[in-house]
């Protein structure tokens, strides 16, 4: 991506008050409690375990850290998981899956 | 939640899935487009996941391409209920024949009940019903509408001012206003009215024929009062003779009252016997001993076990002996006298008519001998004398 189109870009959700998500291809996450995610916008699963799921990010990676978690839903770009939740983090790096 | 519709109906599985990379079988499930849901890892390289029976065939590709290996535990839904129903063809036309059994005995007319008919006949109503498609063993669905029928059913029946047909579930009630029909006179055949015996004639009114005799006529016994042939010997018609004729007749009674007369009364005295009674035999329970009244009277009184209305061969029987004295009353002369006369004129209103009318009576002979009184009397009764003779033509001439 070039840096004018970035800008545009920029510009463009400044002016317009466009979410991001939308904008930048950014994940959405919903958390409700500890008890559930539903994460929009994801590029596969990287890795998953009871404690531990990866999710693969257009950027980076998506990491969910807890116990007895599942995945109630997957669609191409949307999961739901269920189980609880102790840690999300973000990493900026990562390989694309 | 994203969970696809009607999985239930449409059957799904449960899947293991083991292999070196799941999160990869994941990821080109989602690709895809294969829904899959409550996806739970079981171990390091395994996980159990639920899909749409109908994506089961569409696994292969991804499973060859990223490794990994399949077992189905378990199938829910639908379809694999019909395969194992399939498998136990006789149970399931079993459940198919007792639902198809059941909503037939229910869509059926099991009974048709009449109500309210007192001078129909069941089976005439039964047999109208009959035309009109109401009968056991009909189908309900076949029948006409209920105020329908019951329109159709008055129409048939003359007899009846309203039918009324009503039907709660298998049963049919047909409830019947009968019409007041006025009675209709009995049929008579052609007749004379002739006297019953020697007579004055007091009184004759025809309201149908020819009246033969008038007023103060005499008239022997069978002689013609009121002719049932009507005009000349030409032209002549035969009908119902009808009316009233009353005439002066005497009877003569022998009579004879004793001036002494005897009756019984009760002392109030009793004493009771029971049985048991068992077929044409009885067994005396209680009240043995001779009887100590000089005289007396039995009461008997049998009560035999029933059962609905039917009796039974046993029962109970009780004998009330009631001790009877006799109690003798001396009446005089004159006393005697008018209670014969009084016990005459009963028999003779019992015996020619309660509308008999006495004019005059004489004592043409009266001694008092052995203690009874001995009389002749004569009556004069105006009593109807008129009786019905059939006109009976002659034959063969």
């Amino acid at each position: 991506m070039s840096r004018i189109s970035r800008k545009l870009q920029n510009l463009m959700q400044e002016v317009l008050d466009l979410p991001q998500d939308l904008m930048f291809d950014l994940p959405r996450l919903t958390l409700i409690g500890n008890k559930e995610l539903h994460i929009e916008n994801h590029r596969g699963v990287r890795h998953f375990s009871d404690e531990r799921l990866v999710l693969a990010l257009s950027q980076g990676s998506l990491e969910i850290s807890g116990a007895g978690l599942s995945i109630q839903a997957i669609q191409s770009h949307e999961v739901t998981v269920m189980g609880t939740i102790h840690h999300i983090q973000y990493s900026e790096t990562g390989e694309k899956p | 939640m994203n969970i696809p519709t009607m999985i239930t109906v449409r059957g799904y599985l449960k899947l293991a899935v083991r292999g070196e990379r799941v999160e990869l079988f994941i990821n080109a499930l989602t690709e895809a487009g294969i829904p899959v849901w409550d996806v739970k890892p079981t171990g390091m390289h395994a996980a159990e996941i639920k899909l749409l029976l109908r994506d089961f065939w569409s696994l292969r590709p991804l499973l060859k391409r990223t490794g990994c290996r399949t077992k189905v535990i378990e199938r829910n839904g639908l379809p694999f209920r019909a395969r194992n129903l399939w498998r136990r063809k006789a149970f399931a036309l079993g459940l198919v024949l007792f639902f198809a059994l059941l909503t037939a005995l229910c869509s059926m007319v099991w009974d048709v009940q009449v109500e309210g008919n007192e001078t129909i006949a069941d089976e005439d109503i039964l047999a109208a019903a009959q035309k009109e498609g109401v009968y056991p063993f009909q189908w309900i669905f076949r029948l006409q509408p209920m105020d329908k029928l019951s329109t159709n059913m008055t129409a048939r029946l003359p007899e009846a001012s309203w039918v009324g047909v009503e039907r709660t579930g298998t049963r049919i009630r047909i409830q019947i206003a009968e019409a007041d029909i006025p009675e209709k006179p009995p049929l008579m055949s052609p007749r004379h009215l002739i006297s019953t015996r020697d007579a004055v004639v007091t009184r004759i009114y025809a309201e149908k024929g020819l009246p033969k005799v008038q007023v103060n006529s005499r008239v022997k016994k069978g002689d013609i009062l009121i002719s049932g042939v009507l005009g000349d010997e030409e032209n002549s018609q035969t009908v119902v003779a009808k009316g009233e004729v009353r005439g002066l007749v005497w009877h003569e009674y022998d009579i004879e009252v004793p001036l002494v007369k005897k009756h019984k009364v009760y002392t109030g005295q009793d004493k009771e016997r029971a049985y048991l009674v068992l077929g044409d035999r009885a067994i005396q329970l209680w009240g043995y001993g001779d009887i100590a009244y000089a005289k007396h009277e039995m009461l008997t009184f049998y009560d035999p076990f029933t059962w609905r209305t039917r009796q039974l061969p046993f029962g109970w029987m009780t004998e009330k002996i009631m001790e009877v004295t006799e109690v003798q009353q001396t009446i005089t002369a004159e006393e005697a006298r008018t209670e014969g006369i009084e016990a005459a004129k009963r028999d003779i209103l019992a015996k020619y008519g309660a509308d008999s009318r006495f004019v005059t009576q004489k004592i043409l002979h009266d001694k008092n001998e052995n203690g009874k009184v001995y009389m002749k009397v004569l009556f004069e009764v105006e009593e109807t004398i008129a009786k019905e003779l059939p006109i009976v033509y002659n034959q063969g001439e």
